[in-house]
Order: C-alpha cells, then sequence, then structure tokens
C-alpha cells in the first residue's frame, strides 16, 4: 500500500501550488488569520515573531516587552529569511515546505502500518485501512492545517517535529526520533509528555528489528539520557544565543504560569480570568497535572498501541493545554485517519464531527460578536469553546473506546460484533 | 445480541490476571500523580505564610503592662544663696510641691544650678542626687530667683520667649533652718504648680483615655479640652502650609508673601521644627465670588461697615470655585484664606462683632483684610495683622495649649503631649494588630509587617526610656517612627485580601473542579482495595 513515489510527487505539488497560490492570491490573508485567536496563541503567533525578529535584529534582548514568549532559536532561523512583511514569499516557502514534510512524516507512519499492527497486537480488523495516500490528502488539504499554514503559526513546527518523532519511532531510528521529540518538547515544552509511548514504541520497532528484545531498564535510561543531553543541548545553545538564562522564563515560564489571558480555542483562559488570585497557582499546578497524569495511565493501559496513546494524547493536548490553537486540533485530526479500523467501533462519529463543525463555524462568528460587534461577551466565546473542547474530548473519548472493544475482540474472538457492557 | 437475550444471564468469565494488574497499574498511576505531584503543589501553593509576631509583646503594650508613661520634669533653681540654704530651700519647696501633686506620673524635679548655667552645668548638685548628670538636654525650666528690696514680693513673672521663671524675693522670706514652710517655698511651689496645670490636665486625660481611668475633671476643663481638641489637626510629622489670596477684583494682584512668611512665620515654624515639619506654598486667586449659597454682605449702617451674617461664616469659603486642594504632596494641608473685600464693599465684617477672622477647625484659617489703599500689590507691611492672625491661628490648629504665657513653655508641653498620645496609639495599633492576627488565621502575614512591628516596638521602648529620663524631644522622635511602623504594619495590603474569604468558600473554590475528578479516582481505588480484602480472605 505503499505511496509510490508519483502519486507522492502530485499529491505534494498539488498542496504546495494551493498554499502558494492562496499566499499569492490573498495577499492579505496570511496577515488576518495571523490576527485570529483561534490560530494564533501567545506561544506561537506568526506577529509576535516578527516582534522578537526585530528586536533580536536590533540587538535587543527579544524577552524584553513581555510580546514574544517562542523558543529562542527560532530567531537566527527566521532572521535569515527576507523581511516577512515586505517580501513574504520565502516565510510562505518555509511554512509550506514544513506542511510538506509533515506530511512526508505522516506518510512514513501509515506506510509502517504500526497503527494496526504492532509486535504485540494485530488488531482484528487490520485489512481495514485507507491508503497512505489518503491519509496524507487528508493531512494536507484539511481547512484547518491550510489556516494553520496560511497564519504562519509556529506550531507548524512543532507539529512537523512530533510527527517527525512519530515516524521515526515506527521506523526504528532512533537518533533522530531523539532529535525530533527534543525538538518538539523544545518549541513546545508539552510535547515531551509523548516520550513514554514513542519510547515504548520505538522499543517495539527496534525488537522486531533486532529480533531480540534489549533490556527494557538499559534501553529506556539510554534513551531517557539521551533525550536529556539534547534537550539540554539545545537549552544550552539557546542561553548562550540570546546571552542569558531569562528565556527560560518568558518562553516555559509563560506556559506554565499562564500570565497572557488572550482567549483561545482552549479552557484555561476562561478559568484564570474568574480564579481567585490566592487560588490561582494551586490551580495552574491542578491544570497542569490533569493535562500530565493521562500518559502513565495511557501508556501503561494500552501497551501494546503505543503509537494509538500517543494519537490520544495529542488530542488531549488540543483540549487541556494552556495555548492550544486549531493547528493542535489539526495535528490530532490528521492522526487519527491511521486507525481507520477503529471507525466501525466508534459510536458518536456523527455527534462528534457535528459539535467539531459547529463549533468551527461559530466560533469565529460569536469572537466577531464579543470583540468587533460589542453585541455579545466573553461568555459567547467560550461557550462555543466548550463546544469545540467537547467535540474533541468526544473523539478521544470514542476512539479510546473503540481501542478497548477491538483489543477485547482480539481477546475473545467470540464477542465480536457483539454489544458490550462494561462491568 | 438476539441469542444473548433468550440464554440465561451468563456470569462473565474471570479476569484474566494479566489484566487485574494492568488495571490496578493504571489507577496506581493516576494516584501516584495525584500523590506525589499533586499533594505537594496544594500544599506549596495554598500554605499561608505568616511572619511570627511578638503578640506577647504587642498585646503587652497596648495594655498599658510595658511602659507607664512618666514626665519627670527637671527644673533648674538659680538662686544667689549659699549652697546649705538653697539646698534647704529646694528641699522645703520639693515637698510643697509633692504635697500638691495629684498627678502622680507628672513629677517636677528641682536641682539648684550654679548662676551662670551652661558654663559648668554638668558638676550640678541635685536635689535629690539622682538627677542626670547632663542638665542642659533636660532642664524644662529654670527658676531665677532674684532678690529686690522693694515691690510686692514675692511675685514671678515668666519670660515669653525663653523657659524661665524669674522670682523676686526679699531676703527675709528665705526659709531658715527650722522651718519646713515659708511663703518663699509656698509660692514657687504654687508658681510651679499652676505653670503646668493644664498639662497634667491635657496628660492626664490622654491617660484615662487609654487606660480608662475616670478623673474628675471640671466640666468646663473637659469642655475646653473637647474644643482645643476638635479644633486641632491629627497629629503627622509632616504638615503643609497653603496661603492663599482671593479677591472679587483684579486687585490686588499680588503680594509681597514670601518677605512676610519669612520675617513672621518662620521664627514660630521653627520654633515648631522639632515636633513636625512644615512645606508651604502660597497661591492668588482673582475675581474670587462667594459661593451662591450665602447671603451677599449688608451694609451697616451703625458701624458703617459691610458686613456679613455669622451663619454664613461656614460657607464663606466657595470650595466649589476656590482652588484650595484638600492635600498636595505628603502630610495634611492647613490653609490660610486671606480675603481682601472688594473696594465698594470695604470694610468688611463678621455681622455683630468687629471680627475680620475665623478659624476652621482642622482646615485652616481664614481672615478678611481691609485694606486702608486699595493698591495692585499688597506690601509686607499690609501682610502684618494677618501674619499675625494666622500664626495665632496656626498655634491653636496645632494643638499648642493656651498657657502659660511663655512659647518654649507651650512647645515643650506639646512634644509631651504627642509623645504620649503617639505612644498610645502606636502601642493600640499594636494591640489590634494582634488581635487580628489571632482572630484571623488565615490571613497571610509577610515578613514586612514583622519586620515593622518589631521596629515599632524597638521605638517604643526608647520612647518610654526617653520620657522617663525626661529627654522629651527624643520620645517624640522615637514615638512618631513608632507610630509610622505599628500603622505601615496594620494597613499592609496584601493581608486583607483574604479576609473576606472564610474557609467555607474553599469548598466551593475545590469542590466543583476536583470533586468530579476526585469521584471516579476514589470510588476505583476504593473497589480496588475492596477486591483486594475479598482475595486475602478467599485465600
Amino acid at each position: 500500500m505503499a505511496l509510490d513515489t508519483r502519486h507522492k510527487a502530485a499529491l505534494f505539488a498539488a498542496a504546495a501550488a494551493v498554499r502558494l497560490l492562496l499566499f499569492q492570491a490573498f495577499p492579505f490573508l496570511p496577515d488576518r488569520l495571523a490576527g485570529r485567536v483561534e490560530l494564533s496563541t501567545p506561544v506561537s503567533s506568526f506577529k509576535r515573531l516578527q516582534e522578537g525578529l526585530y528586536l533580536y535584529t536590533h540587538n535587543v534582548s527579544p524577552y524584553d516587552g513581555g510580546v514574544y514568549h517562542q523558543a529562542p532559536l527560532l530567531l537566527p532561523l527566521f532572521s535569515l529569511l527576507p523581511d516577512a512583511s515586505y517580501y513574504p514569499f520565502a516565510t510562505n516557502l518555509v511554512f509550506t515546505a514544513v506542511d510538506l514534510l509533515s506530511a512526508h512524516a505522516l506518510a512514513q507512519i501509515a506506510d509502517s502500518g504500526h497503527a494496526a499492527a504492532t509486535r504485540l497486537f494485530k488488531s482484528s480488523r487490520q485489512g481495514l485501512r485507507w491508503s497512505t495516500a489518503a491519509i496524507v490528502a487528508c493531512f494536507l488539504f484539511n481547512p484547518f492545517t491550510l489556516a494553520t499554514c496560511m497564519a504562519r503559526s509556529t506550531t507548524s513546527l512543532t507539529n512537523l517535529f512530533i510527527l517527525t518523532a512519530m515516524a521515526k519511532a515506527c521506523c526504528g531510528a532512533s537518533a533522530t526520533f531523539l532529535l525530533a521529540i527534543s525538538a518538539a518538547s523544545y518549541l513546545a515544552m508539552h510535547p515531551i509528555l509523548l516520550f513514554p509511548p514513542l519510547l515504548v514504541l520505538l522499543y517495539d520497532t527496534r525488537t522486531e528489528k533486532l529480533k531480540a528484545a534489549p533490556n527494557a531498564l538499559a534501553f529506556t535510561a539510554v534513551y531517557t539520557l539521551g533525550l536529556i543531553l539534547v534537550c539540554g543541548t539545545l537549552l544550552v545553545v539557546s542561553a548562550i544565543l540570546s546571552g542569558s538564562w531569562e528565556f527560560l522564563e518568558a518562553t516555559y515560564g509563560v506556559r506554565l504560569l499562564l500570565p497572557d489571558l488572550t482567549p483561545n480555542v482552549g479552557l484555561w483562559w476562561y478559568f484564570f480570568t474568574e480564579m481567585f488570585d490566592s487560588f490561582r497557582d494551586f490551580f495552574l499546578g491542578v491544570f497542569w497535572l490533569h493535562v500530565a497524569s493521562y500518559t502513565p495511565g495511557l501508556t501503561i493501559r494500552l501497551r501494546t498501541q503505543p503509537l494509538f496513546v500517543a494519537t490520544t494524547l495529542t488530542g488531549i493536548f488540543a483540549i487541556f493545554t494552556p495555548y492550544p490553537s486549531v493547528a493542535d486540533a489539526a495535528l490530532y485530526l490528521s492522526l487519527v485517519p491511521l486507525f481507520r479500523h477503529l471507525f466501525p467501533l466508534m459510536r458518536y462519529t456523527f455527534l462528534a464531527s457535528a459539535a467539531v463543525l459547529y463549533a468551527s463555524f461559530l466560533g469565529p462568528a460569536f469572537y466577531h460578536l464579543w470583540v468587533y460587534a460589542g453585541s455579545g461577551n466573553a461568555n459567547f466565546f467560550y461557550a462555543i469553546t466548550l463546544v469545540w473542547s467537547l467535540g474533541l474530548s468526544i473523539i478521544v473519548g470514542d476512539s479510546l473506546f473503540a481501542a478497548l472493544r477491538d483489543e477485547l475482540d482480539v481477546q475473545r474472538p467470540e464477542l465480536r460484533d457483539k454489544e458490550v457492557k462494561r462491568i | 445480541m438476539a441469542s444473548s437475550g433468550n440464554e440465561e444471564q451468563k456470569q462473565p468469565p474471570p479476569e484474566t490476571k494479566q489484566s487485574l494488574w494492568l488495571r490496578r497499574a493504571v489507577i496506581a498511576s493516576f494516584w501516584a500523580v495525584v500523590a506525589f505531584l499533586g499533594l505537594p503543589v496544594w500544599y506549596k501553593t495554598t500554605a499561608i505564610y505568616r511572619a511570627d509576631l511578638p503578640l506577647q509583646d504587642m498585646t503587652a503594650w497596648a495594655n498599658g503592662q510595658v511602659c507607664k508613661p512618666v514626665f519627670p520634669l527637671h527644673i533648674a533653681v538659680q538662686a544667689p544663696l549659699l549652697a546649705q540654704d538653697a539646698h534647704h530651700l529646694l528641699h522645703a519647696t520639693q515637698q510643697t510641691l509633692d504635697d500638691l501633686s495629684d498627678f502622680p506620673a507628672h513629677q517636677l524635679h528641682l536641682a539648684f544650678a550654679e548662676p551662670p548655667p551652661p558654663a559648668n552645668a554638668s558638676q550640678q548638685v541635685t536635689a535629690d542626687g539622682s538627677g542626670p548628670a547632663d542638665l542642659d538636654d533636660t532642664v524644662a525650666l529654670s527658676v531665677r530667683l532674684i532678690p529686690v528690696e522693694t515691690g510686692v514680693t514675692p511675685r514671678s513673672q515668666l519670660q515669653p520667649f525663653s523657659a524661665t521663671l524669674d522670682v523676686y524675693y526679699q531676703l527675709s522670706q528665705i526659709p531658715t533652718q527650722s522651718s519646713t514652710s515659708s511663703p518663699l517655698t509656698t509660692f514657687i511651689a504654687h508658681e510651679l504648680h499652676q505653670l503646668y496645670a493644664q498639662e497634667r490636665v491635657r496628660l492626664s486625660s490622654l491617660y484615662s483615655d487609654a487606660a480608662s481611668q475616670s478623673k474628675s475633671l471640671s466640666p468646663e476643663l473637659t469642655a475646653q479640652l473637647q474644643r482645643d481638641a476638635t479644633r486641632a489637626f491629627k497629629y503627622a510629622p509632616t504638615y503643609h502650609l497653603t496661603f492663599s489670596l482671593f479677591t472679587p477684583t483684579s486687585s490686588p494682584s499680588a503680594w509681597d508673601i514670601e518677605t512676610a512668611l519669612r520675617q513672621y512665620m518662620n521664627p514660630i515654624l521653627e520654633s515648631f521644627a522639632g515636633i513636625s515639619n512644615f512645606t508651604i506654598d502660597t497661591q492668588v486667586q482673582l475675581y474670587a465670588n462667594f459661593s451662591p449659597s450665602i447671603r451677599q454682605p449688608e451694609y451697616d449702617e451703625n458701624t458703617k461697615a459691610w458686613t456679613i451674617f455669622k451663619e454664613d461664616v461656614s460657607g464663606f469659603i466657595n470650595a466649589a470655585e476656590w482652588p484650595l486642594s484638600p492635600s498636595i504632596g505628603q502630610g495634611p494641608t492647613i490653609n490660610f484664606a486671606l480675603y481682601v473685600p472688594d473696594e465698594v464693599q470695604s470694610p468688611l465684617f463678621v455681622k455683630g462683632s468687629r471680627d475680620n477672622s475665623w478659624l476652621v477647625p482642622q482646615w485652616g484659617g481664614v481672615m478678611i483684610l481691609n485694606a486702608q489703599s486699595h493698591e495692585t500689590t499688597l506690601t509686607k507691611e499690609a501682610l502684618v495683622p494677618a501674619m499675625q492672625v494666622f500664626s495665632t491661628q496656626l498655634s491653636s490648629l496645632l494643638g499648642l495649649p493656651q498657657t502659660p504665657a511663655s512659647l518654649p513653655l507651650r512647645i515643650s508641653t506639646l512634644t509631651r503631649i504627642h509623645a504620649t498620645s503617639l505612644l498610645f496609639s502606636a502601642s493600640s495599633t499594636l494591640g489590634a494588630l494582634a488581635q487580628v492576627y489571632q482572630k484571623m488565621p488565615t490571613i497571610p502575614v509577610p515578613d514586612t509587617v514583622a519586620k515593622s512591628v518589631n521596629l515599632s516596638l524597638a521605638h517604643l521602648r526608647q520612647t518610654c526610656e526617653s520620657l522617663r529620663d525626661g529627654r522629651f524631644q527624643d520620645a517624640l522622635q522615637n514615638a512618631r517612627t513608632a507610630d509610622g511602623e505599628a500603622e505601615k504594619a496594620f494597613f499592609e495590603r496584601s493581608m486583607v485580601g483574604q479576609v473576606y474569604f472564610p474557609d467555607e468558600h474553599k469548598v466551593a473554590v475545590y469542590l466543583p473542579l476536583l470533586g468530579p475528578v476526585a469521584v471516579p479516582l476514589i470510588m476505583a481505588a476504593l473497589k480496588e482495595v475492596k477486591a483486594g480484602i475479598a482475595a486475602l480472605k478467599g485465600r
């Protein structure tokens, strides 16, 4: 089922053409989209990146002024490009390339077939799957991905590294896996929670490759050390580059402590505008622990399907992290088609897709009512982000149920296609 | 499905060991997050920091158990007498004084001083032998005994601008060794007692306020005290004085206020320098009209003068239009308004009298200046009456006692009164803070509060010591710092945030979010524990 080169080239060319055409045909669109709260959060906005770039190229600390909250290493990278406000073509090209690279990684994941059949688990429906071309097309032509690309949100880069880490774990390429997962964690911090399930995935693929299981403890220790080493190097390089460690507070500190309450599609901002000051720290801790607590539980429970765990976690990130955007949902929604074999077992597909569609249309409308028309208030937008999160949580929960049901079918084939009840 | 409906209720097959342990591991992983990360986060983020406060000390000060302020006034007596005679005279006078005393905290100590006092004051022989060696700082009053041949004797005269009481006597009035009292000793004792009468009353009223001792004061004295108290500003380390010239026309448009202030106001401000600091600004306001609520001045044929009604005096200052801002800079503002009436309405007085100035309690003073010549500039000489009135008004606005006639004596009285009242006020503030600390265990208390409290206590101790040693100026300085620090500690802003947040509200904060999360966690854990116990029993 592997994607042949001609098809792939055609698909990628079409995707690149669509993006570049949109960039060229609607020159106002990138800036318009970059200003949308649904696409640009304080930690991923391209406008803030430009502000940081301006300060950086004028030899001022980019974190002065408290606008820029992104990783310091993005600055030298983007300062190589011509100024995006006058010559946007190069930047557009970079973001198009990022999407194509992500699609390439996604194709690798799909080709590996780890979604339905891992070392320890073979789904009874593993024949039921979409072609790689369809999955890649689902990613490349997904309106959410397109919008993210047009808004030039740096979440695209995080997504690229997450997808690459998954792909490399599926292929058993350990060094590139470490680099990719470290880069993703370095850029956005929360992807580090993907490390345990992806490590399990890597362990499985290494075992298959070597035809013998390596020592699990030593394996974990080596890769954890590797992760610490790579992340540490990235941080030290950043510190050297920006001249001080203040970037830690401005980047990870902002993600941890949520000082910027700009609205976004997540659940945190509204909650923390209403929070009593004295309980703010406590609930920040609770919210972060809530996000983190899924990783060990899911990894242990679905030990046999690590790719599914990683996918579910990206879905949870899209709902429960402090600054989620549509880009995070785009990543999750592009990974879900890998699990075509679970679709027959899912029960609320209509409800979930309806909720997501409903929210994607009404969200911008309600935001407009609140901020521009003044005929609504913050509750309008917050209500719609609740619906959005509800839609995503239904998909997450439903797919989890389907995965467990699928597992049961393998364990007890006689129960296949029968109604089950939780006891 | 269809087939299962017909079959009998089938028991599900027992769980495999593997899936059982898997489930336990999952539940344990969630609980591990709660226990090893959640609880420390909860503890760390909701802990209320409460700095240790010396509560017992604070309460003891508030109850007046630590310090009973005493006011030992050292009075130096200069007499052209032999040491033995002088000693006897002092002894006899002291005894009479002690007999007269009705307020034990206020003590007058007589000491013999050599005629040229400052030169060798350190070699004093004091009456009771316990006086401080250095009398220069602490001498409250010098009594000069001057022998005369003529006139009524004994008689006394108080120097208005120095703390000196001259007593004129005849040589025959010196008490003999045998007699215990003589007209001279009785006279001096009564004079001194009388001199400090008002101070005693005011200090003892402070005492009774603080310790709620009922002292029998004469009603008219109480009334006067009350009047003085309502007039005077609350004590502040810095006052701002605003001198304003108002005129309903375009003239006078300038006044020689700077030289006038320098010449007539600076001396009194300098004598107050030990008590408070002053900042001054001045302004001129032309075309300043009366407020519409008061009646326009009327011409009185009898006195050939324009008059305003007595009832309108309170509304004379047009607060809405005249630029008299309530407070500029630090400290309260004392306003002095000089009103120069229109030429056609001059002279202007308050009806029924020829009064042209009045005092507005806790605000300032007003004077109508009926100038002889209507020129555009008020000269320094023209301002002399105004300056005299304003300095008198300033004295009573600052709470300066009316008697005795000597200004230094009155100022030192004021020093003692302020030191004492600040001491009491700081003590009671600290007591209140201690109460708040004990009654509200949920409010955070930052370290700055503890620091201020300790500083305040240290200065209170020094105040008390200074008072005991008779160094009243030091006492005032220390009491001022103590009171400032106590207020700072009490009104610390970060403490009040939690005051209106009772513990019950925490349930409302925690439950809505943590409840739904906690219920499945706890139920799952309970179920596992139950199953575990059952398995153990079954074995």
